[in-house]
């Protein structure tokens, strides 16, 4: 005799939730209003695009000055932030700080993300005036928000037993966890350092907008002239080799820890 | 350490898992040094008296007092750090005798010296500075059993230390562990599954009845492998 399962064990979680967003983004799509005029789409598009070409290559000096700058705002930026994340990531990970640290560890790390990253360059902008100080203030504290929770759930996710073994051993929970739960963790919090990295030259790449260092400002001069759109060009050409390249490089680390943690030949 | 001074002493324990018992009424007295296997099917509860043993699990029923020695535990699923090298690996075994600072970023060097020449006795010299994880499981048994030894115990209970190695590495093992604890006046205590190293090497046996919670058994047996 076969026993019928009852109709709502098909729908778990996975399946529920994606039927919630599918009827979300469905029933969004009236609700999304265009200009209401008939418009010359293509047209406009095509005539647009082709003021970006060619790059105008006069500016490269000075576009290659500002991509250093940029570099090294995000570099010094996501410097601060690991330091500091690793701290705050102690105490919001569940498996190592008691509640009472925990939860309020985890408030002020959702506050932090709440505030978009030219928030917080508008707020450094105001306190420390516009240079590429402003600029590793505000994606400081941006990337503390993102790094902390990572690396909280990496020390989550990691493997116990071995940190277990060793208290069992005779080691006090701050050698085990310095011996037997940090080696676990650390490609995994390296491989989101290496992420956040790349994020953050992204982000400096933008927060010139608002005065806050890096080449996000030359942006606003080329796209604020109107016959600039080939400089305009040539700067998202520049940080596009760059970003590829952080890309390609963070990618082939990560891949690589990732196999050696899991014991595959590279 | 000498043998008057050591005791595990487990008086009628008993311990039940998810409404069955698995052994019961469960009497151990080591005071002599001496090598004990504990055989069984699977599932007769051998990995579960080790742990209740070594204090990592306590007994449904009974007592088990242990003297003041180390006591150290090599586990079947041997719980290394995957991503520690080999040398960092078998060092863990030696944190309890070390403060947190002294032991923060590197370890004494009489300890890494004793590490590297027990991991060399153990087949693992050249793999100091590789990681755990990229090892055979053979060679991570050696590890976890370098790792136990380096607490330097005086009791060790050791469950199925050899399943994962060829029948040669097994046997010198079990001779190495036999000569390092029992010689120096400690109890070994062993899950083993293979017939012949119970009759090599150990002196006692404690036999687990899978059916039969009361079945247990414990028998001399005046092992062959003499210290």
């Amino acid at each position: 005799m076969t026993s019928r399962l009852p109709w709502h064990s098909r729908f778990d979680l996975l399946g529920v939730t994606f039927l919630l967003f599918l009827a979300g983004a469905l029933g969004s799509i009236p609700g999304i209003e265009g200009a209401g005029r008939e418009l010359d789409h293509w047209g406009n598009l095509s005539r647009f695009a082709s003021q970006f070409f060619p790059p105008d290559l006069s500016i490269l000096d000075r576009t290659l000055d500002g991509l250093v700058e940029t570099l090294r705002i995000a570099m010094v930026s996501t410097f601060w932030a690991i330091f500091i994340s690793l701290f705050l990531s102690l105490g919001a990970a569940r498996n190592v700080s008691p509640p009472w640290i925990l939860w309020p560890t985890r408030m002020v790390l959702n506050v932090i993300r709440t505030i978009p990253s030219l928030l917080w360059a508008l707020l450094a902008v105001v306190i420390v005036g516009s240079n590429s100080l402003a600029g590793v203030i505000a994606l400081t504290f941006y990337s503390v928000g993102y790094l902390a929770k990572f690396f909280s759930e990496a020390f989550e996710s990691a493997d116990l037993q071995a940190q277990q073994a060793l208290r069992s051993l005779g080691a006090t929970p701050l050698q085990a966890f310095r011996h037997g739960l940090w080696p676990n963790a650390r490609p995994v919090i390296w491989s989101h350092c290496l992420w956040m990295l790349e994020y953050n030259f992204r982000s400096a790449s933008i927060i010139g907008y608002v005065g806050a260092g890096g080449i996000g400002l030359h942006l606003k001069l080329y796209a604020e002239s109107a016959d600039s759109w080939n400089k305009f060009s040539l700067v998202l050409l520049c940080i596009l080799v760059i970003v590829t390249i952080l890309d390609f490089t963070g990618e082939k680390i990560r891949q690589s820890l990732r196999n050696k943690l899991e014991g595959k030949a590279d | 350490m000498t043998a008057t001074t050591i005791q595990l002493q487990a008086s009628g324990i008993g311990l039940q898992m998810d409404k069955r018992w698995l052994w019961r009424e469960l009497d151990l007295c080591v005071s002599e040094p001496c090598f004990i296997a504990v055989t069984g099917s699977s599932g007769a509860g051998k990995t579960s008296l080790l742990r209740c043993l070594s204090g990592q699990l306590s007994p449904s029923e009974g007592i088990i007092k242990r003297g003041p020695d180390t006591t150290a535990m090599i586990h079947q699923d041997l719980q290394l750090t995957n991503g520690a090298t080999c040398l960092m690996n078998a060092l863990g075994g030696c944190l309890g005798r070390h403060s947190f600072l002294s032991t923060l970023l590197s370890f004494p060097t009489a300890e890494r010296s004793a590490a590297k020449t027990l991991l060399g006795q153990f087949g693992l010299s050249g793999k100091e500075s590789q990681w755990a994880s990229t090892l055979s499981r053979g060679e991570r048994q050696r590890l976890a059993i370098c790792r136990a030894l380096l607490a330097r115990p005086s009791i060790l209970l050791a469950d199925e230390p050899v399943a994962s190695l060829d029948s040669q590495w097994g046997e010198r093992v079990l001779k190495f562990l036999k000569e390092t604890i029992v010689q120096a006046g400690g109890f070994l205590i062993c899950s083993l599954h293979d017939e012949s190293q119970v009759n090599r090497f150990a002196d006692q046996r404690l036999h687990l009845d899978s059916n039969l919670p009361n079945g247990w058994s414990l028998q001399s047996m005046g092992g062959e492998v003499q210290i």
